[in-house]
């Protein structure tokens, strides 16, 4: 089982995040969301690896507690 | 259409009963019910009785008739297939083609069905994935096609021809299970008949009863359940024009306000399609002729001319016995599991518990292996069930999204799949039914190099990884196509039924005198049959021996390479499973392996 790399991986970190809100800007809510699942999509397959998705989605839904 | 509502039930109970008055149907056989000895007074214990006529009870019984069991069915019907003339399952996979095959009835189902391998997927009126199963490695190499679509009654109407052509079963019609008493050597059964009521006693009982499981509620095997508020509603109709003979599924059909429908060619030139339908709908309304005719102009066309032959409504549920063996009672096919219809898996895999059976139980009734070995069908089948409903959940919840979110992704995985390949694969409009790999079977052997081999493949230049590993073990190999040593045709079906109860070992090896004759006593003391298998440069063998041509089987099972450099035997089970290979083994090897495969050693 592959480790989740938790530590900085980004190469541009402020220059991604910028283009994340650049990339929402003018849309609707729901234009919003789908451009969020879409690109969940696509970086999903980059990953490609299904216990490190798993151990992301994880990651990502700790807050709530639930079951991915 | 979902490719397999074998589950799907009428939401309001005349809407069947509607249909046949306003189609023109089919004409099916009516079967005579004969006074069974029992009610002569004649009290017996049957090895095997069968409880319902259905795909999954029909094939059993044919498979039984076959092995020489003088197994009873007894159902409550006189006729095939659902009353009211409709076909519930319509698509048969090649595994089934290939059980088929081997029961004699699969000549009649292909002059009858219609082959098809292209699926296209369509979103608005947009293709977003298109497949053709002939390209797929999971279908390239058996001699039956990937599908072959038909009603469901002409298969049961094959199947009783069959069953009454080899005469070794009998068929007991319009015989109704109204109790059932399990006892430690035998199970006891109350059957009402027109005659009058009768006590019917079996060795083995196997619950093919249908979704509804009696049976199951009368010994008390719990199950899980779940209702699906997915609704769909079924138009089986025969045009003037034919539409191609492809599966075409739209996830949003722009001529069904947005939602799902199927497309799917059955024989007699009768198309079925299915609609889904608002969850809240009324089974009642959208049955009605002239709604039918109205989203069929919708799809096709005002000008569109069409037979209506039959309309049924349904929803659908996935459920699972908690177990498929209760001492003496088997449960399989939908009194085992039920799923939704997505991919065609629930005929398919009644028919799969039928053919994992059988060979079992015969064994076990020849006394040439342990009860013990019917524990596997359990193991096999019912991991083979949870993963069938996990696969057709997954269908579930992606044509019929629960939440607003659940649309939100499903719209991303549409519009991403118009631009990109790998979204394409997110698309799921059923995963067509494949045989499931048994892959944690207590009959799998351990595939285990021989001392001597392990050093010839420390020799090889690449190792080990140089040579195919072939399939795992668990694996259904294909039914593929042979040459006997006359030049006569010949496939692997075939060259089990030479020996239908036996464990086919293949031998990838040459054979000197006196391994020979240890293998010679192997035969003589358990279900085995050695069979040579080379390819076209091999050495003969005083074995049966077949010749792979194409090397089609040596790639399932790994054997492929120079002559004289693989030694290689694989034990194939008489349902065509692989329970694994051994490298370079001796008898003793193979003795091991057998009594495994038997379940003579656990």
């Amino acid at each position: 089982m592959t480790t989740l790399k938790n530590d900085l991986n980004l190469q541009d970190a402020d220059g991604f995040y910028e283009q994340l809100l650049n990339s929402h800007r003018d849309l609707t809510e729901q234009e919003s969301a789908q451009l969020n699942a879409r690109l969940i999509l696509v970086l999903a397959n980059q990953v490609g690896d299904a216990d490190k998705l798993t151990q992301c989605l994880e990651l990502a839904a700790r807050p709530w507690r639930v079951k991915v | 259409m979902p490719d397999d509502p074998s589950i799907a039930a009428p939401i309001a109970g005349t809407l069947r009963a509607e249909a046949m008055r306003q189609t023109s149907g089919y004409e099916l056989p009516v079967y005579p019910f004969v006074a069974p000895a029992e009610l002569r007074g004649k009290l017996g214990r049957h090895p095997v009785v069968i409880v319902g006529g259905g795909l999954t009870g029909l094939t059993a019984a044919c498979d039984l008739a076959l092995r020489g069991v003088p197994a009873v069915l007894v159902d409550e019907d006189d006729t095939v297939g659902v009353r009211g003339a409709s076909s519930r399952g319509i698509c048969y996979a090649q595994k089934s083609l290939e059980i088929f095959k081997r029961l004699g009835v699969y000549e009649r189902i292909a002059a009858k069905g219609v082959r098809w391998s292209v699926g296209r997927t369509l979103a608005g009126h947009d293709e977003v994935y298109r497949f053709d199963l002939k390209t797929a490695r999971t279908h390239d190499v058996s001699e039956q096609p990937p599908f072959i679509n038909l009603q469901q009654f002409y298969l049961e109407w094959f199947l009783v021809d069959r069953i009454y052509e080899l005469g070794t079963v009998e068929l007991r019609w319009k015989s109704k299970v109204l109790a059932l008493v399990p006892h430690r050597d035998h199970v006891e059964l109350t059957i009402a008949t027109p005659a009058g009521e009768y006590r019917l006693d079996a060795q083995w009982l196997i619950d093919c009863s249908g979704a509804h499981n009696p049976l199951r509620q009368m010994v008390g095997v719990a199950a899980d359940t779940h209702q699906s508020i997915d609704r769909w509603c079924i138009s089986d109709v025969r045009f003037n024009e034919q539409p191609p003979a492809e599966r075409w599924t739209w996830i949003e059909a722009p001529f069904n306000n947005g939602r799902a429908v199927w497309q799917h060619l059955m024989a007699d030139n009768v198309w079925r399609l299915d609609y889904q339908m608002p969850t809240d709908t009324d089974p009642e309304e959208i049955s009605r002729p002239e709604v039918v005719a109205e989203r069929l102009r919708r799809q096709f066309g005002t000008e569109v001319d069409f037979e209506l032959v039959w309309v049924g409504a349904y929803s659908y549920r996935s459920q699972c016995l908690h177990a498929f063996r209760a001492g003496r009672i088997f449960f399989a096919g939908d009194a085992a599991h039920v799923m939704s219809p997505f991919g065609a898996r629930g005929g398919n895999s009644g028919i799969q518990d039928a053919d994992n059976l059988c060979w079992k139980l015969a064994l076990v009734l020849q006394g040439r292996a342990p009860e013990r070995l019917l524990d596997s069908y359990d193991a096999e089948r019912r991991a083979a069930a949870l993963e069938n409903i996990c696969i057709t959940n997954r269908t579930t919840r992606f044509l019929s999204p629960e939440t607003p979110l659940e649309h939100v992704f499903r719209a991303a995985v549409i519009s991403l799949a118009r631009e990109t390949d790998f979204a394409r694969a997110l698309i799921n409009t059923g995963r067509l039914s494949t045989p499931t790999c048994y892959s944690s079977s207590p009959l799998n052997i351990a595939s285990r190099a021989g001392a001597r081999r392990k050093r010839q493949r420390a020799r090889h230049a690449g190792g080990p990884g140089n040579r195919p590993s072939g399939r795992p073990a668990g694996h259904a190999i294909q039914n593929v196509a042979l040459t006997l040593p006359d030049g006569a045709a010949c496939d692997l079906v075939a060259l089990q039924q030479q020996a239908p109860d036996s464990v086919l070992c293949v031998l990838c090896m040459e054979v000197d005198a006196y391994f020979a004759q240890e293998l010679e006593r192997l035969e003589a003391d358990y279900p085995v049959r050695f069979v040579c298998v080379r390819g076209v440069d091999g050495a003969a063998s005083q074995f049966p021996t077949a010749i792979d041509f194409d090397d089609k089987l040596l790639v399932e099972l790994g054997a492929l390479g120079e002559p004289g450099t693989i030694r290689r035997a694989a034990l194939v089970r008489p349902d065509l499973h692989l329970a694994g290979t051994l490298d370079d083994p001796g008898a003793a090897d193979l003795e091991r392996a057998l009594r495994k495969v038997l379940a003579i050693e656990p």
